[in-house]
């Protein structure tokens, strides 16, 4: 499924654009990646592409259907997960629980249900073992690995990950990505904001810097990382 | 104050119903009050006037109608569910929509203008005199020195019903589970599909249809008049205080406690004498237990 975008403006009032005529491409199952200094639109650009917020100009395509003007609760139905930015578990259920409402979008088909919870536990038998603890007692690692897991319990098709690896200490940042990358294994098409660009340049196929709200540089990675310190340079 | 009085136990249990039957009201409306403000962030000064047409519904229903007072009682909770869904659709939502971030101070706004169309409203269609229930069974339950009125039984028997089935619908099912996700955190609810504003239509519905019940089942002591709301709102927000905003189970547990304290300052202290206590209670509250007595130790509400 490709992620397509077009001289996309946005804002959060009538007077002040965040983004302008931004143009984006996420292709089918590769690793796009991000990057821009503070201010540059990187998590407004996530959060007008599933419907937190409605552009003022522009076209947003998935899989070559139009999804402006959908809500962010009927994005996971177009087959798309977002990770949000920050801890986004419910800290006063338990593991299980949180997992459970991952699959809110399939509450009406309990094999399916039963299935996605079985699947999840095989892959983070850490998650099972955890499984009645709230997950406000998880440490950090294990809160974004549940996070994780939830976002891909329905098989989307794309994943927006805002900030990915934020907040987490150095070892746990490497397990984030060693998941990212098991993920682009499985042909998630994977958007990424991130503010970790070594780490992220890494995984990368594709590179996008946004500036100001603007389409600023953008390439393939290899082109992308020999010019990497120009780039940052230019930000400082 | 003479305590050695409470050794007569008829005397004693008359106290504790009272303070039951009390606090079980103040439990409905700070639930219901609680649940507004922890699913949809706004502070509804119209509950009492939901309660208020709680109590003219079970009139209407039971007293002008004649029917059987638990037609009445049904008919409060359905009707003010719908009230409520209409409310949070028609008033709430769409100020939500427009106010942006900042709609607190507008949401006050609108509940206080609904609060006093609401009582004008009663005052034009039902009159400003009392109209009252004589009594929902008539009869008591004896035993010994002790006696209960059916009322009473009934009063604490429903509250405590629905209250804890509230706990359970929040606790066990699905839709439960989505409201209090919603109500812990609503932006990272809707990315697994949850539809927030269904939750908070419903949240507003389930509120309103507590505060209905309230006025319903007080009927038979506190009789049906325009502003019959006022004081039971004002109690529910010390209710909420002392359990922490957003936190139901411990709006339940303030409800309780203040009908407690109420009853008994009435009783030895004159009557009032609770209403300087509450207040107090209230302030003491917030020096020591911002957050609520009930709420995790700097947690917020």
């Amino acid at each position: 499924m490709t992620l397509e975008i077009k001289a996309l403006t946005a804002g959060y009032n009538r007077e002040m654009s965040i983004l302008e005529d931004v143009d984006l491409t996420a292709r089918h199952g590769l690793v796009t990646v991000i990057l821009g200094p503070n201010g540059a639109g990187k998590s407004t650009l996530l959060k007008t592409i599933y419907g937190y917020l409605q552009p003022r100009r522009g076209e947003i395509r998935h899989d070559g259907q139009s999804i402006v003007g959908l809500q962010p609760k009927d994005m996971l139905r177009q087959g798309i997960a977002y990770l949000l930015q920050g801890r986004s578990t419910f800290p006063a259920m338990t593991v299980q629980e949180n997992l459970e409402l991952g699959l809110w979008s399939l509450r009406s088909d309990r094999q399916r249900r039963a299935n996605a919870l079985d699947e999840v536990y095989r892959r983070f038998p850490r998650l099972q073992e955890r499984r009645s603890a709230p997950a406000g007692l998880l440490s950090g690692g294990e809160q974004r690995m549940l996070e994780i897991a939830r976002l891909t319990m329905t098989r989307p098709k794309t994943l927006l990950l805002d900030e990915p690896s934020v907040g987490l200490m150095p070892r746990l940042v490497d397990a984030v990505y060693d998941e990212i990358r098991r993920l682009k294994q499985e042909k998630f098409t994977i958007l990424i904001v991130d503010q970790n660009i070594r780490k992220s340049i890494e995984i990368a196929d594709y590179v996008y810097v946004l500036r100001l709200g603007r389409n600023s540089h953008h390439g393939p990675q290899s082109e992308f990382a020999a010019r990497l310190s120009d780039i940052v340079k230019e930000w400082l | 104050m003479d305590l050695s009085i409470l050794a007569d136990p008829g005397i004693l249990v008359e106290l504790l119903l009272q303070a039951l039957v009390r606090g079980s009201m103040y439990a409905l409306m700070g639930a219901g009050l609680s649940l507004i403000f922890g699913i949809i962030g706004i502070v509804n000064f119209a509950h009492g006037e939901l309660y208020m047409i709680g109590a003219y519904l079970m009139y209407l229903v039971s007293v002008a109608l004649g029917l059987p007072f638990v037609v009445g009682l049904g008919a409060a909770a359905a009707g003010l569910f719908l009230v409520g869904v209409l409310i949070e659709r028609g008033l709430i939502e769409p100020l939500r929509q427009r106010a942006g971030r900042e709609w607190l101070l507008d949401s006050f706004v609108l509940t206080i203008g609904l609060m006093v169309i609401l009582q004008n409203l009663a005052l034009v269609t039902m009159g400003s005199e009392r109209q009252g229930l004589a009594s929902m069974l008539p009869g008591s339950l004896s035993w010994g020195d002790v006696s209960i009125s059916y009322d009473r039984v009934i009063i604490l028997g429903a509250s405590l019903l629905v209250v804890a089935g509230l706990w359970a619908f929040i606790r066990f099912t699905d839709t439960g589970k989505a409201i209090s996700a919603t109500a812990q955190d609503p932006e990272a609810a809707q990315t697994l599909g949850i539809d927030v504003r269904r939750i908070h239509t419903l949240a507003f519905g389930l509120g309103a249809a507590l505060a209905g019940l309230a006025g319903a089942l007080l009927l038979p002591i506190l009789p049906a008049y325009p502003t019959v709301g006022m004081q039971p709102v004002l109690k529910s927000f010390a209710v909420v205080i002392l359990g922490g905003l957003g936190n139901i189970a411990g709006a339940v547990a303030g409800g309780v406690l203040l009908g407690i304290v109420e009853a008994f300052a009435e009783f030895f202290l004159s009557a009032g004498w609770q209403s300087v206590l509450t207040p107090l209670l209230i302030v003491l509250v917030l020096l020591v237990r911002p957050s609520g007595l009930f709420s995790a130790a700097g947690g917020r509400p």
